[in-house]
């Protein structure tokens, strides 16, 4: 970009060709005072706080659309915009109910802060007093168009960042109001309650139900860690007052990182579930009995002694590396076992064994590509997955690549259309037919001339069978027209990105894996050394656990008398109980009481994802760092520090701590 | 030098201002050597006589607060307004978004605690206002401490402005509305 010359307040100062007034100005530490200007959105100039007056213009002009040019002659604080910028506040605060003493954003309000600027000690306008509805019925946010400035804010980050353009304006001139969709109800419309608006708001017009009055964010200190909840691994920036969780926020609301999800910016605040606390191990009677740790790990210790090669342990991937890497060596050097897995293992060796097959997959995991990829395609195929529930930001990224970029959106599910708002092709085999679908497409696609250049198996298709239109549709009960549009749309895309989950995974056909990275690779969809292709995995560290070794092979249950499990704060389902109730001694070390805890035999408190830290590995492969955001509950012990203490008593040496 | 007298009154108002004002301590003994209180709730004196400093909290709801406060203004040199419903109406305002007849039902009639309620219709009483008003939509008021309350700093930032003669503005540091 050239650089140009510009004089601001008499002062020669340097921006850059295409940079807006308010961008120079604040490139070269000039304060110019905004409202409805928030860094990572596009501005519109709605609030004029933010007017400048630059020379030849005839009246003052909003230096936040303003493009700065060669030679201007700009005044940012004349004592006649002063004046303005005081009557503007005086207009905003007349306009509805903007009394801050029953506000929960008083002390964190961008509104009132501009006011204690400009020194608004009264209005000289009579008040409108407006009945505006509030509206609380969405689980998360509360909004009060009583104190909305109409700044656009939370709009265009819906638009913008999230992508989900839930909100915009209604009406017009002071009966203006921020509605959801066509004037639903927040809770009742399509918002999935990323909480970006919330964060953009300047006002207390978007609030967070869960946050509220616990702590202005002036009075908190703040923790820049990694979401524990899946395998995205978004950065957070937690918001702690006196010990407690106050809010939790994107580490910045930009398009490029997208919103978070209200699994981050909420679930994560609720009042914790029933926490262990205290260690516990079963006496004579049978019943759980409450313990000092020593006691409780002299018991565990005496059991996994005996047991040895005949113990299993399992891994929440919810652990950082440095916490699976102690359990690995504690396992294998100490306890003498080579019976280990991580609790999404089953998913791990499926995707693993589908890439190995591939004759493009010596990399491993490799092979996918980043996350950000799905921002930047035009064609995106969900096959087996549910983003919206399982991965929202991913979901969310989605909405973006198909509102900015006008990608198509094809899913392939025998059950539903997980995006039944957004989707334009829903593919729905008869169920068990997904593996001649995928392998059909295959074929459709070289039928249609739609193959390109692959990488391997110079560009040949490689469908693992032959098939024709005819036959995918009278298996997959699936009308010819739609698998060939569906052909059409993938084949055509420049950049089509594929996603498979859980739903995909559970089928346990690792064929289902290969088929995908075919398509992929015959419609060319390389970026470098990556396909785009990305299962969606499980939790924020299953690849970490994966990558290091842990889930190579499942444990041979018939083999196994003893389970060391490792729950930390991972939600189960009751999958292993069945098993794990019949073993001769089961030791569970979690932070909430399950029906997992409830059969073991020794109980151990483990911290939850804010008590942890180390490092991560997201499911694209980045390496991630969480930092620990609260003291350990009553000085609860991390999981190495019991696994050392553990290892000690079994004489052997693992670590310090 | 003579002392300079100072009036003060409540209009719809919590009293939190006069008592963020007796907040400000010891310095209180240093003010009234300079100041003479005359009419104010604390000094419970009723009537008004000409004053230097007419002071006031509160909104202006009723008929007794308009009348008090036309009265204040006519007897003083120069008005301050204390607190957040003052100087732009505050929580009283709250009812301005029903209509007044609702309120007046909700408070008399169907308030929880009461029996068989009935709206007061008593001449003697002040009637409410259509709307309730900051005070610079009824009188001209010439200087305001916002806050809720305003801290007794920057009420006594704001007096010792006035005895040296100045009309005080609060600087950003002392302004609040919470």
């Amino acid at each position: 970009m050239k650089e140009i010359t510009l004089t601001i307040n008499d002062k020669l100062v340097r921006g850059l060709e295409g940079a807006t007034l308010l961008e120079v100005c604040q490139a070269n530490g000039v304060d110019v005072p905004t409202l409805c200007h928030l860094e990572g959105l596009s501005d519109v100039g709605a609030c004029r706080m933010c007017v400048v007056e630059v020379e030849k213009e005839r009246r003052p002009v909003p230096s936040c659309t303003y493009p700065a040019r060669e030679g201007l002659v700009v005044k940012t604080h004349t004592e006649k915009l002063e004046k303005y910028r005081r009557m503007i506040l005086e207009l905003v605060l007349s306009e509805r109910n903007h009394f801050c003493m029953f506000c929960g954003q008083s002390g964190d309000c961008e509104l009132q802060k501009l006011a204690y600027r400009y020194q608004v000690d009264s209005v000289r306008f009579p008040y409108g007093f407006p009945p505006f509805p509030v509206d609380s019925t969405s689980e998360y946010l509360m909004v009060d168009h009583n104190r909305c400035v109409l700044c656009g804010r939370c709009v265009r980050t819906c638009a913008e960042i999230a992508g989900f353009h839930v909100l915009d304006f209604s009406g017009r001139g002071w009966k203006t109001v921020v509605s959801a969709d066509l004037g639903q109800m927040l809770g009742e419309s399509s918002c999935v309650a990323c909480g970006a608006c919330a964060q953009a708001c300047p006002t207390g017009a978007i609030l967070s139900k869960l946050s509220l009055y616990k702590g202005r964010a002036s009075e908190c200190h703040r923790v820049a860690t990694v979401c524990p909840m899946c395998g995205v691994g978004c950065e957070l920036n937690v918001l702690v007052k006196d010990g407690n969780l106050v809010r939790i926020e994107a580490s910045k609301l930009s398009v490029s990182a997208g919103p978070l999800c209200k699994e981050a910016c909420f679930e994560l605040l609720r009042p914790a579930r029933a926490r262990v606390t205290i260690p516990m191990a079963r006496n004579r009677q049978g019943k759980l009995e409450e313990l000092f740790v020593d006691g409780a790990i002299e018991v565990a210790a005496q059991h996994l002694g005996k047991l040895g090669g005949q113990a299993a342990g399992m891994v929440s991937t919810r652990y950082p590396n440095e916490a699976l890497n102690l359990f690995q060596t504690f396992m294998r050097k100490v306890v003498g076992s080579e019976c280990i897995d991580t609790l999404d293992g089953d998913d791990y060796r499926l995707i693993a064994q589908g890439i190995a097959q591939f004759p493009g997959g010596g990399k491993g995991l490799d092979i996918e590509c980043p996350v950000e990829e799905i921002s930047e395609a035009d064609c995106i195929l969900v096959v087996g997955a549910d983003p919206l529930r399982t991965h929202p930001t991913v979901a969310a990224r989605i909405r973006r690549a198909m509102v900015g970029r006008r990608a198509k959106l094809m899913v392939v599910d025998a059950q539903r259309d997980v995006f039944p708002l957004w989707t334009d092709l829903w593919l729905k085999p008869q169920a068990g037919t997904e593996l001649i679908l995928l392998d059909g497409l295959a074929n459709i696609l070289a039928a249609r001339g739609l193959v390109r250049r692959g990488r391997v198996g110079g560009g040949e298709v490689r469908p693992l069978r032959q098939y024709d239109v005819s036959e995918v549709s009278l298996v997959t009960k699936i009308e010819s027209q739609r698998l060939e549009m569906a052909a059409d749309m993938f084949g055509q895309a420049k950049r089509g990105v594929i996603l498979y989950g859980k739903g995909l995974l559970e089928k346990g056909d690792l064929n289902l894996v290969t088929c995908l990275l075919n398509l992929s690779d015959l419609t060319g969809n390389w970026v470098e050394e990556h396909l785009r292709v990305i299962s969606l995995k499980a939790n924020v560290n299953s690849r970490g656990g994966w990558e290091m070794g842990l889930a190579t092979r499942a444990i041979p249950r018939g083999d196994v008398k003893g389970l060391y499990l490792l729950l930390a704060d991972e939600e189960r389902d009751g999958g292993l109980l069945e098993w794990a109730k019949g073993l001769d001694f089961l030791m569970v070390q979690a932070s909430y009481h399950s029906p997992y805890t409830a059969a073991a035999d020794v109980v151990l408190p483990s911290p939850i994802w804010a008590e942890r830290e180390g490092t991560y590995k997201s499911m694209d492969g980045r390496l991630l760092k969480s930092r620990r955001v609260l003291q350990p509950q009553g000085g609860l012990l991390q999981d190495q520090e019991i696994m050392v203490k553990l290892a000690r008593k079994l004489g052997h040496n693992i670590g310090s701590s | 030098m003579a002392k300079a007298k100072v009036a003060t009154a409540w209009l719809a108002g919590c009293a939190g201002c006069h008592m963020s004002f007796l907040d400000i301590d010891e310095a209180i003994v240093n003010l009234a050597s300079q100041v003479e209180f005359t009419r104010s709730p604390v000094t419970d004196v009723k009537e008004f006589s000409p004053v230097d400093v007419g002071i006031f909290e509160g909104a202006v709801t009723n008929t007794d607060n308009e009348e008090t406060l036309k009265k204040l203004r006519a007897n003083c040199k120069i008005l301050m307004a204390w607190g957040d419903c003052a100087c732009f109406g505050g929580i009283p305002t709250m009812r301005n978004l029903f209509d007044k007849s609702e309120v007046l039902r909700r408070g008399y009639i169907e308030t929880e605690s009461t029996g068989k309620g009935k709206v007061p219709s008593s001449e003697e009483l002040p009637r409410l206002l259509e709307q309730v008003m900051p005070a610079n939509q009824v009188v001209k008021v010439d200087c305001y401490v916002p806050g809720c309350p305003p801290s007794s700093k920057a009420i006594l930032y704001a007096l010792g402005q006035l005895l040296k003669g100045r009309i005080p503005v609060l600087p950003s540091e002392l302004m609040r509305y919470d």
